[in-house]
C-alpha cells in the first residue's frame, strides 16, 4: 500500500524532532542526540536546520570536522541564516581556526545587526586574536543591544585588563558573579559587598573566589584589606588554608559558609584590586608565601635521592584541569617539551598532577625524568619541592602562581591570547617578579616557545 | 535414560562420574556390604584379566561412585589405556577419598605422579601435600614433593624435601641425589651438585637423565671438554636418545660449532619443535638466515598445532587490567610503604632477551655488588599478601592502610629479604643485591611499597632484535607468549603498557638503558648505572669489563656461568634479516610500532 507506515516506525512532524533535537543537546545528551541527528540526516540529508544541528552535535561530541562540514553545508543550503554564522563563529574558534572565525561572526552581525549575541562572538574571536579594541568594541555593542549581557561585560573586563586597562577592567570585572558559572561562590546574605571603609575587627568576610591561582595572586592584597578592616575573616576551600594562613593579616579562616560568624561586609579576593586601585605599576610585590622548612628539607633529601647528580634541576607542570574553560588553550602534551628532554644536563622534575602524569609512562627523553607528582599531597608539598629544583617550567596554572608567591625561577608558556592577568608584549609581570614569560607567538601553535625556553635555561 | 556416559571418557554414566552430585554417595558403613565384590574386582585386575575386571568395577561403580577399590581398578586401567580426561577424573575422586592414611597417600601420590608425568607439577602440588599429610615419614612422598617445588620454582622447598627423602631412606638413593643435584643446579650452587653428580651418576649408570645433569654442570662450571666427554659416551650407548642429543647439540651452539650442530640434528622435517629450533639457531649462526627463519616458524607452528601451545592473551590482559585500575597514583599514595631493609635491592627490569642478564653480569664485577638473579621474586609475596590479609591481590593491599596492615610492608619486606638470605645471596660486604626476576614487571606497585626508592633499571632493546632472539630460544615465557611471533608481539606490547603505567601512577626511581648502548661503551654505561644507583665502588678497566670473566659467585646463576666476553654482534641484528627478508616483520609492525616511537627506534629502522 502506497504510502503506508512501516510495522514499528513512528511518524513524528520535522518540526517536533528538530525541537526535540536541539533539546537533547542543551541537556547534555549527547549520544541519544548524535544517534537522532544521523537517523534525520538519513532521512533528509539536503535539510540545512538539521545539518545545522546535527554540525553543533558532532562539534559536541568532539568531532570538529565533520561540524564544520555539516554547518558549511547548511550555510550552503541557506545563507541568510543569521544563526547558522553565529553558531559557526565558535565552532570555528574551537577548531582554532580564527580567519573563519572572524568571517562567520561578520556575516553573523551582517545579517542580525541586533543580535547582542553575535557581537559577544566576534568579541571573542578579537580577544583571541589579540585586537584588543575591536573586542572591547564589539562588547560594548552588545552590551548595547543587552545592557544586563553578563559574559559580554566580563568579555569587555578581561579584554580591557589584558591590554593594561586596569582601572576600567576591575569595574566590567565586577560583572564576573552574574556569570551562570559563578553561581555558589558567594554566600547568600543580604549584607553589602564592602566598599572599602574601614570596619571594626573580624567584621569584614573576604572570600576565596575563583580558581587556586586566583586566590594565591590575589591573596596578597590580604594585609592591604587588614589596615583598613582587622583580622579579616577569610572564607576558601579547604586546600587553600594552609596556603592563606602564610599571609599576614587574617583573622580566622574558615571552610564553610555556617563558620563566618557575624560580618559587617564582604568581599571577593578578586574584588580587591580594584578596591585597592591596583593596576600595573603599583602590584605589591610577590615573595608572601614561603615553604615550611622542615618540609623543604624532607623534600630535599628525597629529590637528592632521586635525582642523578651535577645536573640542572628543572620542575615541569604541562597540563591543567581539563575542567578550566580554557585548557585546551594553554595545556600541551609532555612530548611537546622534547627541547628540554634532548638536554643531557638537565633533569627533568615532573610536578604535575592529575590524570595527565600517565604521559610520564612513554617518556624516553635524553634528560633523565623523576616523575614527583605521584608524591605530592597538597600545595605546601609542591611549594617545598619547588625550593629544591633550579627552575620550574610551567604551563599557565596554579603551580605558576605558587612559584610566583614565592619567587620561584620560572619559565612560563602562554598561549597567544592569554587569562588577562599576563598582560601583553612583555617578558616579566607586575604580579611575580621571579616568572619569566614565554609566549606562543602565533595563535595556537607552540612551536619554537619551548625551544627558547631551553635556550634560556 | 536420559543419562549418558561421561564426556570424560571413563564409560560410566555421568551421574555416577564426573556429574556426581553432591551429598548423594554411600557412606563406608553401606559400602562395606561391597567389599567382596570390591576384592575380587582388585583380584582380577592382579590376575590381568582387565576386560572382567573393568566389566566388575564399572557396575560396581554405577551402584557406589565413592567405592575405592574399583576406582582403583579403573583408574589404572584407563591410565594403562592413555585415556588422559578420565584417568585424571578417576584419579581426583580417588585422592579426595577419605579412608585410612595409606589408601589416602597412594591416591594422592598415584595422582600427584600422573599430574607430574604430564608436566604440571602446579596442579600436583595439593595432592603431593595430601600425600604428605598423610605419611609425613615416608620418603616417597618427600621425593614427590621435592620434584614437585624443584620444578614449580620453589628451590630451597624442593632442596628440603629431598634432603629429608635421603635421611629418611638411611642411603644415597641415587635417583635423589640426582635430583638433589639438579635442584641445587637451579640454585646456582654449582660446586656442591657436580659432587653429588659425581656420587649419583657414575659411568656405568643407566640413568640418563642424571647423565644430562651432570654434563650440564661439568659445562657450567667450564669443564666443556669433560661435558662433552659424558654427553658423547652417552650416545654411544644410547644413540636413539633425542635428549642427550639434544644437550650435546646445545653444546655445539654454545662453543660456536653450528656445522657440528647441522649435521648432528640431520634434515629438519625429521625434528620435534625443540630440535628443529636448535637448528634454527645453527643456520642462524652459519649466516643462512632465510632457512634459520623457515625452520624456527615451522618449529613454532608444529608446537602450537601439536602441542596446543597457544598464548594466553585473555588472562594476561585480564591481568594488566586489574593491576591497572588498582594501582593508580592516589590509591597507592594512600598504603604505607616499608622502612629502610637490610640491603638495597636493584632491580633489573626488561623483555626476556632484552640484555638484564648481561647488565647483572657487568655488576657483578663490581664491589659491592651480589647477584641475585631470579631467586625469592617479589612476586612470590602475593600468596603471602593474600595469606595475611584474606583477600585477593592486589584489592588486599588495601588492607594495609588500617589497624595491623600498617606493618605488613615491613613484615613483607622482611620476608623477601629473609628468603633470599636463605639462597646465600647476601655476601659479606654487599650493599646491593640485584634482582632480575621477570615478574617484577607485574609487581613495581607492590616493589614500590617494599622499596619505595629502591632503583629500577630497565634495559631496552630494539624490539625486533628481542622478537628474533626469543623465538629462536626454548624458553617457556608466561602466558605461552613464545608461541609465535605475534604472541611475541602481543606480550611486548603488554609489557611495555604495564611499565608505562606504573612509570606515570608511580614516583619511580627509574633509569632506561638501551642493550645497543651498554655493549657499545660497556664501561662508560656501567659508570652511569653506578652513579644513578648511588654506588660510589669504581667499575673494573674496560678490557676486565669486556672480557665478562671475573670469578663466579656462588650460588651462581645460570646466565652467568655460561656469560660471554661482551660483544656488540647482536645489536641490530634484525637488519641483516630484514636485508634479506624485507617482510620479515610486517606482521608485528601494528603491534610495535607505537613502541618502536616511543623509544626511539624509530630512527634506527629507518637507517636499517
Amino acid at each position: 500500500m502506497s504510502g503506508a507506515v512501516e510495522p514499528g516506525k513512528q511518524v513524528v512532524p520535522l518540526s517536533e524532532a528538530l525541537e526535540k533535537l536541539a533539546r537533547l543537546e542543551q541537556e547534555n545528551k549527547l549520544a541519544e542526540a548524535d544517534d537522532l541527528a544521523n537517523r534525520m540526516l538519513a532521512a533528509k540529508p539536503d535539510h540545512p536546520h538539521i545539518l545545522h544541528l546535527a554540525g553543533i552535535v558532532a562539534y559536541r561530541n568532539g568531532r570538529v570536522e565533520q561540524a564544520i562540514a555539516r554547518m558549511e553545508q547548511a550555510e550552503a543550503l541557506a545563507p541568510e541564516m543569521a544563526l547558522y554564522p553565529r553558531n559557526m563563529c565558535e565552532v570555528y574558534r574551537g577548531a582554532g581556526r580564527l580567519e573563519d572565525a572572524l568571517r562567520a561572526g561578520r556575516r553573523a552581525v551582517e545579517l542580525a545587526p541586533n543580535d547582542s549575541r553575535a557581537y559577544f562572538n566576534l568579541a571573542l574571536i578579537h580577544y583571541e586574536r589579540l585586537e584588543l579594541d575591536e573586542s572591547v568594541r564589539m562588547a560594548e555593542r552588545a552590551i548595547e543591544l543587552d545592557p544586563d549581557y553578563a559574559e559580554a561585560h566580563f568579555e569587555r573586563a578581561e579584554a580591557l585588563l589584558l591590554a593594561g586597562r586596569m582601572r576600567e577592567g576591575w569595574e566590567s570585572y565586577e560583572w564576573r558573579f552574574k556569570l551562570k558559572q559563578a553561581e555558589g561562590m558567594l554566600p547568600k546574605t543580604d549584607k553589602p559587598q564592602w566598599d572599602g571603609q574601614p570596619l571594626p575587627p573580624g567584621k569584614l568576610l573576604i572570600i576565596g573566589d575563583q580558581g587556586f591561582g586566583d586566590c594565591i595572586q590575589f591573596g596578597r592584597l590580604i594585609p592591604w584589606a587588614a589596615l583598613l578592616a582587622p583580622q579579616p575573616v577569610l572564607a576558601c576551600s579547604g586546600e587553600l588554608v594552609p596556603i592563606l594562613r602564610q599571609i599576614p593579616g587574617a583573622g580566622k579562616i574558615v571552610t564553610r559558609w555556617e563558620d563566618t560568624g557575624d560580618y559587617d561586609a564582604y568581599i571577593p579576593l578578586s574584588g580587591l584590586p580594584r578596591l585597592a586601585g591596583i593596576d600595573t605599576g603599583n602590584v605589591p610585590p610577590s615573595g608572601y608565601l614561603s615553604p615550611a622548612p622542615a618540609l623543604v628539607r624532607e623534600w630535599a633529601g628525597k629529590l637528592d635521592r632521586l635525582t642523578p647528580k651535577g645536573k640542572q634541576r628543572i620542575a615541569l607542570v604541562w597540563a591543567g584541569r581539563p575542567t578550566h574553560k580554557n585548557d585546551k588553550k594553554r595545556t600541551l602534551k609532555l612530548g611537546q617539551f622534547a627541547p628540554l628532554f634532548a638536554r643531557e644536563d638537565l633533569a627533568i622534575i615532573t610536578v604535575q598532577k592529575g590524570d595527565s602524569i600517565a604521559q610520564v609512562g612513554g617518556y624516553y627523553g635524553c634528560a633523565p625524568l623523576v616523575n614527583l607528582g605521584p608524591e605530592i599531597g597538597d600545595f605546601l608539598d609542591t611549594m617545598a619541592i619547588l625550593q629544591s629544583v633550579d627552575r620550574l617550567v610551567t604551563i599557565d596554572t596554579s603551580v605558576a602562581h605558587i612559584a610566583g608567591a614565592s619567587n620561584v625561577p620560572t619559565s612560563l608558556v602562554l598561549p597567544y591570547a592569554p587569562d588577562w592577568r599576563w598582560l601583553l608584549n612583555r617578558e616579566d609581570t607586575p604580579w611575580y617578579q621571579s616568572v619569566r614569560i614565554f609566549r606562543q607567538q602565533r595563535p595556537y601553535d607552540w612551536g619554537g616557545v619551548v625551544e627558547r625556553v631551553a635556550a634560556g635555561l | 535414560m536420559t543419562d549418558g556416559l561421561c564426556p570424560c571418557g571413563s564409560l560410566l554414566r555421568a551421574s555416577r562420574c564426573c556429574a556426581q552430585p553432591a551429598g548423594a554417595l554411600a557412606g563406608q558403613e553401606s559400602l562395606a556390604l561391597l567389599d567382596g565384590q570390591g576384592q575380587e574386582a582388585a583380584r582380577l585386575f592382579n590376575d590381568r584379566k582387565y576386560a572382567e575386571a573393568e566389566a566388575l568395577a564399572l557396575k560396581l561403580l554405577d551402584l557406589a561412585p565413592n567405592f575405592r577399590a574399583p576406582l582403583r581398578v579403573l583408574y589404572e586401567i584407563r591410565k594403562a589405556q592413555q585415556r588422559g580426561a578420565a584417568a585424571e577424573a578417576l584419579g581426583a575422586r580417588l585422592a579426595a577419598l577419605p579412608g585410612p592414611a595409606q589408601a589416602r597417600a597412594a591416591a594422592n601420590m598415584q595422582f600427584a605422579q600422573f599430574l607430574v608425568g604430564q608436566g604440571r607439577h602446579a596442579e600436583a602440588l595439593a595432592p603431593a601435600t595430601e600425600t604428605l599429610k598423610a605419611t609425613p615419614r615416608d620418603a616417597a612422598a618427600h621425593h614427590l614433593m621435592g620434584v614437585v617445588l624443584t620444578e614449580t620454582g620453589n628451590l630451597p622447598g624442593g632442596e628440603h624435601h629431598y634432603r629429608r627423602a635421603l635421611k629418611l631412606l638411611g642411603r644415597d638413593d641415587p635417583l635423589a641425589v640426582a635430583n638433589l643435584a639438579w635442584n641445587l643446579r637451579q640454585q646456582g650452587r654449582l660446586a656442591e651438585a657436580a659432587a653429588l653428580y659425581a656420587q649419583a651418576v657414575p659411568p656405568e649408570t643407566e640413568n640418563r637423565r642424571g647423565i644430562g645433569g651432570y654434563a650440564q654442570v661439568a659445562f657450567a662450571r667450564g669443564n666443556r671438554q669433560a661435558a662433552v666427554a659424558m654427553l658423547d659416551a652417552a650416545l654411544a650407548r644410547w644413540p636413539d636418545d633425542r635428549t642427550l642429543r639434544l644437550l650435546r647439540v646445545m653444546a655445539d651452539l654454545a662453543m660456536d660449532q653450528p656445522q657440528a650442530a647441522l649435521e648432528r640434528l640431520g634434515p629438519p622435517e625429521q625434528l620435534l619443535p625443540l630440535e628443529a629450533l636448535a637448528l634454527g639457531r645453527a643456520m642462524a649462526q652459519l649466516g643462512r638466515l632465510q632457512e634459520a627463519m623457515g625452520v624456527i616458524v615451522a618449529a613454532r607452528r608444529a608446537q602450537r598445532e601439536r602441542n596446543g601451545l597457544a598464548y594466553d592473551e585473555a588472562g594476561l590482559r585480564a591481568r594488566a587490567e586489574a593491576y591497572k585500575a588498582y594501582f593508580t597514583a592516589d590509591r597507592v599514595q594512600a598504603l604505607p610503604r616499608a622502612g629502610a631493609g637490610a640491603f638495597m635491592p636493584v632491580f633489573l627490569l626488561g623483555f626476556p632477551r632484552a640484555g638484564t642478564g648481561l647488565l647483572e653480569q657487568l655488576l657483578a664485577q663490581v664491589p659491592g655488588f651480589a647477584v641475585g638473579d631470579e631467586a625469592a621474586p617479589v612476586g612470590d609475596l602475593v600468596q603471602e599478601v593474600t595469606r595475611l590479609t584474606g583477600a585477593a591481590y592486589p584489592q588486599a593491599l588495601d588492607e594495609f592502610i588500617a589497624g595491623g596492615g600498617v606493618e605488613l610492608p615491613d613484615r613483607l619486606r622482611g620476608l623477601y629479604e629473609e628468603r633470599r638470605q636463605r639462597r646465600g645471596l647476601l655476601r659479606p660486604g654487599a650493599r646491593f643485591i640485584t634482582d632480575r626476576a621477570a615478574s617484577n614487571v607485574w609487581h613495581l606497585g607492590l616493589i614500590k611499597l617494599l622499596y619505595p626508592e629502591a632503583p629500577v633499571i630497565h634495559v631496552l632493546r630494539h624490539p625486533y632484535d628481542l622478537m628474533l632472539s626469543n623465538l629462536m630460544q626454548d624458553r617457556r615465557l608466561e602466558g605461552n607468549a613464545q608461541a609465535g611471533a605475534p604472541a611475541l608481539a602481543k606480550y611486548y606490547a603488554l609489557q611495555a603498557e604495564m611499565i608505562a603505567h606504573y612509570r606515570g601512577q608511580l614516583t619511580l626511581r627509574y633509569l632506561p638503558l638501551r642493550y645497543e648502548d651498554l655493549v657499545a661503551d660497556p664501561a662508560g654505561k656501567l659508570r652511569e648505572v653506578l652513579a644513578f644507583i648511588g654506588a660510589e665502588a669504581a667499575p673494573p678497566d674496560e678490557t676486565t669489563l669486556r672480557a665478562n670473566a671475573a670469578a663466579l659467585p656462588d650460588p651462581v646463576p645460570e646466565h652467568l656461568a655460561t656469560r660471554a666476553p661482551v660483544h656488540a654482534r647482536a645489536a641490530y641484528r634484525y637488519r641483516d634479516y630484514v636485508a634479506q627478508m624485507p617482510h620479515l616483520f610486517d606482521e608485528l609492525r601494528d603491534t610495535l610500532a607505537p613502541w618502536l616511537a616511543t623509544l626511539g627506534y624509530e630512527d634506527a629502522e629507518m637507517r636499517a
